[in-house]
């Protein structure tokens, strides 16, 4: 089923990165994601940014398919199927979420007064929401050290004491979410991961997206930390669009 | 499970329903994890002799209880593909070897390479509904297909499947021209399509696609129960299997055992568990010791 909506308000959130705003009558929780078809182009998975009443997609320009979406203005349609996949746990007490690039949009609705972030990208301008966590509750970390810590994710995990929350929160590259991994394994068993590979169907029947037997589709996108700790595939290799192994 | 092992295609299954060709079988993990969860076997995607990516998405919708696809052949090729093979194996089950080609020299390459990587049997894609010069393109001439299964049962030691399209005029001419293999797979996706009336355009990219899901399955047991009343050949039946009921009505109508791939969309990977258990339990009922009793009972 392909719901058409229409847009209601733009924003541009940094020089590559903009919001589309709509309502869309479908419960949505965080962490599940849907299928955008823009006709004539192509249909991608993408979490949405917002999840109440008015839903947000926020968008990354990196291809021929978003940047036909940027041509979208208030009062255009776009073409959803979904919501998929299984969401990240609902938790209480203070939250770590941990975003690398646009991944920060995926854990957006789950920004509180509780939550942490640590925000990485490889410059200021594409940092996204630091303005939503409370005052000084947002970790930056930038490769080119225009903005906070200078460095990797990392290097904003090691800033503070993971033992202090109830739940981490990680989205981002799959290469960024191994190496967040590694670095809080043995530390904390309150993790979740959203996984993120090339996906075609959506819906756990074409096996593009799988890890290890799971598709992120259907099976994920979250997977707790004891779940990506099992996997042989998670970090190392994974398969390329054609369906070839490739490794990381 | 007792009573339910079945010998298809030159194969023994221990439980007689197998994972389809094109349907989460592009992972060798993923071969392996479906197989320990009840799949008595696997056909792979089918594998071409060179990389193909397939469609641009959308390559798939959801239709009328089913599901119309064209994912484009996307495939490693043939040279990608061993490790994904070993992987599935390690599950300790038959694996078959799904494979598509224009002329019957590619399909003898590709079925040796198949035969190298260590499978059970070969799957010849006779039927994919919607690549130009491959699968159905192939399949639906009677004089290129009895040429190509001449020449793989001449070479290949290994079993020979030939799955065949529903999207034919004469099923009979086409599963006599296969006749020399070791199974008839009846059937692959029936040609389809749909449109977007917001959009004003096709869905899928590739425009046509395949109907999949328990929308196709009263053409697909139809076609199971004419080739095995007229020709008596062995088959194993696909399209539309998602309850125990929908495989036992294809074992009455002649297969000998069954695929399944769409159900995983709705049922996930237990399905083939549920259907082992459905078809063991009416078989205990009926005081049928063995699955092969009822097959083809129906027959009139």
């Amino acid at each position: 089923m392909m719901d058409h909506i229409k847009v209601i308000r733009k924003i541009r959130d940094t020089p590559t990165v903009f919001s589309l705003y709509f309502k869309w009558d479908r419960d949505v929780k965080p962490g599940q994601f849907v299928m955008v078809w823009v006709p004539g182009h192509s249909e991608v998975p993408m979490s949405l940014s917002q999840t109440g009443k008015e839903k947000c997609l926020t968008i990354k320009m990196y291809g021929d398919t978003t940047r036909a979406m940027d041509a979208l203005e208030p009062g255009d349609f776009i073409y959803i199927r979904g919501p998929y996949g299984k969401p990240f746990s609902s938790t209480k007490g203070k939250t770590l979420l941990i975003g690398g690039g646009s991944g920060m949009a995926s854990l957006r609705p789950m920004i509180n007064e509780e939550s942490t972030g640590i925000l990485a990208a490889r410059g200021k301008e594409e940092l996204l929401f630091e303005n939503e966590f409370k005052d000084g509750k947002a970790i930056c970390v930038t490769e080119d050290g225009s903005r906070g810590i200078k460095g990797i994710i990392t290097a904003g995990i090691e800033s503070v004491d993971l033992s202090e929350f109830s739940m981490i929160y990680v989205c981002g590259p799959e290469r960024m979410l191994y190496a967040v991994y590694k670095n809080i394994q043995g530390k904390t068993e309150n993790a979740e991961f959203s996984l993120e590979r090339s996906m075609k169907c959506g819906i756990g029947l074409c096996d593009s997206c799988s890890v290890d037997g799971f598709e992120i589709c259907r099976d994920g996108p979250t997977f707790n930390i004891k779940q990506v700790s099992e996997m042989e595939e998670f970090g190392r290799t994974k398969l390329e669009r054609s369906g070839k192994r490739i490794y990381f | 499970m007792s009573g339910i092992s079945v010998k298809a295609g030159g194969i023994s299954f221990e439980t007689p329903g197998i994972l389809a060709s094109g349907i989460l079988d592009e992972n060798g993990y993923t071969m392996k994890r479906i197989l320990q969860e009840g799949a008595g076997g696997a056909v792979t995607k089918s594998i071409g002799v060179e990389e193909r990516p397939g469609y641009v998405p959308p390559v798939v919708f959801e239709a009328h209880g089913g599901i119309i696809n064209a994912m484009g052949l996307p495939n490693p090729g043939i040279d990608n593909f061993g490790d994904e093979i070993s992987k599935a194996k390690e599950s300790a089950k038959p694996v078959i070897g799904s494979i598509f080609a224009s002329t019957p020299e590619q399909f003898l390459k590709l079925a040796e390479r198949m035969v190298d990587y260590g499978v059970s049997a070969i799957e010849l894609n006779l039927s994919c509904p919607h690549v130009r010069g491959f699968g159905a393109e192939v399949g639906s001439d009677p004089i290129l297909v009895k040429e190509i299964v001449k020449i793989l049962k001449g070479s290949i030691s290994i079993p020979i499947w030939s799955k065949l399209s529903p999207n034919v005029t004469d099923i009979l001419s086409i599963a006599s021209a296969a006749s020399e293999s070791d199974a008839i797979v009846l059937i692959n996706t029936v040609r389809a399509m749909a449109i977007d009336i917001y959009a004003r355009m096709p869905v899928l990219t590739n425009t046509y696609g395949g109907l999949s899901g328990r929308a196709v399955k009263p053409i697909g047991l139809r076609l199971v129960y004419e080739v095995k009343k007229e020709l008596g050949l062995e088959i194993i039946g696909v399209g539309g299997i998602s309850t125990w009921e929908d495989a036992m009505e294809y074992v009455m109508a002649g297969a000998s055992a069954f695929q399944v791939g769409t159900a995983l969309w709705n049922h996930g990977r237990s399905v083939f568990n549920e259907i082992n258990e459905g078809l063991a339990s009416f078989m205990k009922e009926h005081k049928i010791k063995n699955l092969t009793e009822l097959r083809g009972v129906a027959i009139r």
